[in-house]
């Protein structure tokens, strides 16, 4: 058993670490204030070549694993996770792409996303498709060589900024079985039809796009499709390790951030002529933080390197995500707590991932679904 | 054509930190790359960059641990790299300026370089003199604190601007081989490419020891001697100007007048 990051993921981890202080820290404040999507530090992320971390070496970006991937998602997210948001995601849906995309395909989608020349998506809810994402309706229908698509996607991250989505569509209504019918299919936003209504208001990660996606009669080559007609549903799951395994990474770079903050406040304000932190209700609510952060990393690590590592761990995936999310709104709110009045301002990072916390616990499958596959998996039920 | 860029991984000490005689404790240093390093390393890759056949190539003084520190030279694009290190090295209190000196002309010799390009200084030791010192040896040209570069291959001329003191700049031309020191702001350091960091875990760092370099241990032996390690007294002197732009700027200016930095 080995415990300890290779050279290589230190440097990783410092060079993020150094981008996120330089770059993202000193306007955190601003894009989540104006709930603008950060095009300038997209732009310099991609000089940085931070972009597109997992794409294959052949199609520009840097191969790495989910281990990596987790360790950027929490450096990103340990400073701003609105902004982490944005740059983690600029490659949402590429999984599908990697595994069962063509070479023209992987040429098309794939080459432009580490470059930072296109920004893609993922779309699978719909208003009235959640947490049941077999109720998908958003047909495609094939018409000679196209396919004819319509429907509405709901929360879809870069909706309104992004240049492709793979869309989960029904094209088989009359298939048998519950997942059987689904495919995958990319669309571009400039066809014809797409429309993309920016929604606002947002709790959290604000500087992230998210969009409702309107599809009318949008005609797409059906070189699109992704993988084999029908069996979308079934593809899709395979990245659900993969992805749970990064939110809760996002939850890790959350409680980071928050229990960093709350250490040094605690040590820097004084009350009763001494500092905070020398009172002892303070220093367990620290310990208590800081522990719980290293629990919900260590769990985290461990899906993403079984990950790496080619096994199925739909169990440990879940208990990593509910976990991990978990522990990023309790440490954000304990931060919120040790800073007093100070924190229920945006002077302090605090309030900020107190508001961006909430996310990690509602998509990817919200914590009721996560506890669902676990309990489901420890009682052998099957789906 | 070939530049050589010598890098130091430099100790930094945490806020609060112990001396024990005359040293730090290892468990107050944390180690990184020296921040004019990370000038030169730029000013070599961007030379890489715009000229054809450039083999940059990254050379360090340190153990094992500084690998790391070279390794984002790798990162940052230099081809490969020279680890000089040695169990003799590791007794020495200090590696002073000749002991430097005397292991880079060594490498110096067997890497045949065009240019070398060296931080004006370490951020830990502060010496400033190794890269002049080195020219010296080695018999090559030299310009310290560069502040901007143009190099003519083909003439085999570096056209600098220096930085001197009092706000003086001077621009001179260096005939090559020479040894260029950097200052901080000649460019824009970039961040290590995630890809560029895959690729580093390929390349080549080149482990010399004193045998390989020719050298013998006495090389390591120095006639300074570290007498005193202590923390200097701090003191601070803020001068709050207020009032509108026009009065402030003009109070500052006497200030700056007086303090002997304006002309
Ligand atoms: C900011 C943001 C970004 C998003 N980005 C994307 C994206 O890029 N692509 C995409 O496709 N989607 C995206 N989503 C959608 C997200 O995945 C869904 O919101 C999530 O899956 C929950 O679905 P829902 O909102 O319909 O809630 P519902 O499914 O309606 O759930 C409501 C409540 O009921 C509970 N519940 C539902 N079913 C059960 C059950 N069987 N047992 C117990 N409790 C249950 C839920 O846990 C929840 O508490 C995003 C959402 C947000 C807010």
């Amino acid at each position: 058993m080995d415990f300890a990051l290779s050279d290589e993921q230190k440097q990783i981890k410092e060079e993020v670490a150094r981008f996120a202080e330089n770059e993202i820290e000193p306007v955190a404040q601003e894009y989540d204030v104006e709930e603008k999507y950060p095009w300038e530090i997209i732009d310099k992320a991609a000089d940085a070549g931070l972009l597109g971390a997992h794409i294959p070496f052949e199609y520009g970006g840097a191969d790495y694993g989910n281990l990596e991937s987790a360790l950027i998602t929490e450096e990103l997210f340990a400073v701003d996770p609105g902004i982490g948001l944005s740059l983690t995601s600029t490659s949402f849906g590429a999984d599908a792409i990697m595994e069962f995309g063509t070479e023209d395909q992987k040429e098309r989608f794939l080459e432009p996303i580490p470059t930072g020349d296109a920004i893609m998506g993922a779309a699978i809810s719909e208003p009235d498709t959640g947490s049941d994402v077999s109720s998908v309706s958003t047909q495609a229908e094939k018409d000679g060589d196209e396919w004819v698509i319509n429907g509405n996607k709901m929360w879809i991250t870069n909706g309104s900024i992004g240049d492709y989505y793979v869309v989960l569509c029904e094209t088989d209504p009359d298939a048998e079985g519950r997942y059987n019918g689904f495919s995958q299919i990319v669309v571009e936003s400039d066809r014809d039809g797409f429309e993309a209504d920016k929604i606002t208001g947002k709790l959290g990660i604000r500087a992230s796009d998210t969009a409702e996606l309107m599809l009318n009669d949008v005609r797409v080559p059906e070189e699109n499709l992704i993988g084999n007609r029908g069996m979308g549903f079934l593809q899709q799951m395979q990245f659900f390790d993969e992805t749970r395994t990064a939110v809760a990474a996002q939850g890790v770079g959350i409680a980071k951030g928050a229990s960093e903050a709350a250490l040094s406040y605690a040590q820097e304000r004084e009350q009763f002529d001494r500092p905070i932190s020398d009172f002892q209700a303070i220093q367990h609510k620290l310990a208590d933080m800081h522990t719980r952060t290293e629990a919900a990393r260590m769990l985290t690590y461990k899906a993403a390197w079984n990950v790496d590592q080619g096994e199925d761990i739909t169990q440990l995936a879940s208990m990593a995500k509910e976990f991990g999310s978990r522990v990023a709104v309790d440490v954000a709110n304990e931060a919120v707590q040790i800073h007093g009045g100070a924190g229920f301002v945006n002077d302090f990072p605090v309030e900020r991932f107190y508001r961006d916390a909430k996310i990690t616990q509602i998509y990817e499958g919200t914590t009721e679904i996560q506890k669902n596959i676990i309990a489901r998996e420890l009682l052998g039920k099957g789906y | 054509m070939k530049v050589l860029v010598t890098v130091k991984e430099v100790a930094a000490v945490e806020d609060e930190f112990e001396i024990d005689g005359t040293a730090i404790d290892e468990a107050y240093l944390e180690y990184d790359l020296n921040e004019w390093d990370d000038y030169a390393i730029e000013e070599g890759v961007q030379i890489s960059e715009s000229e054809d056949d450039v083999e940059v190539v990254s050379v360090t003084i340190g153990p094992e641990r500084s690998e790391e520190t070279i390794r984002m030279a790798l990162a940052k694009g230099a081809d490969r790299a020279v680890r000089v290190w040695d169990d003799s090295l590791e007794d020495a209190e200090m590696l002073d300026v000749e002991a430097k000196t005397n292991l880079l002309a060594a490498v110096v010799e067997e890497e045949e370089p065009d240019l070398v390009l060296s931080g004006v200084q370490a951020d830990d030791d502060g010496f400033g003199a190794t890269g002049v010192s080195l020219a010296d040896e080695v018999g090559f040209e030299w310009a310290a604190v560069v502040n901007d570069l143009e190099l003519d291959v083909e003439g085999g001329v570096a056209s600098v601007r220096r930085e001197l003191e009092g706000g003086v700049e001077e621009l001179t031309d260096v005939d090559l081989p020479a040894v260029l020191t950097i200052q901080t702001g000649i460019n824009e350091p970039r961040y290590a490419s995630l890809r560029g960091i895959r690729q580093a875990q390929r390349k080549e760092i080149k482990p010399m020891t004193l045998d390989d370099l020719g050298l013998s241990a006495d090389v390591a032996e120095s006639d300074l001697e570290i007498v005193d390690m202590y923390e200097p007294e701090t003191e601070s002197d803020a001068t709050l100007f207020e009032g509108s732009p026009d009065e402030t700027a003009g109070q500052l200016a006497e200030v700056l007048r007086d303090g002997g930095v304006g002309q």
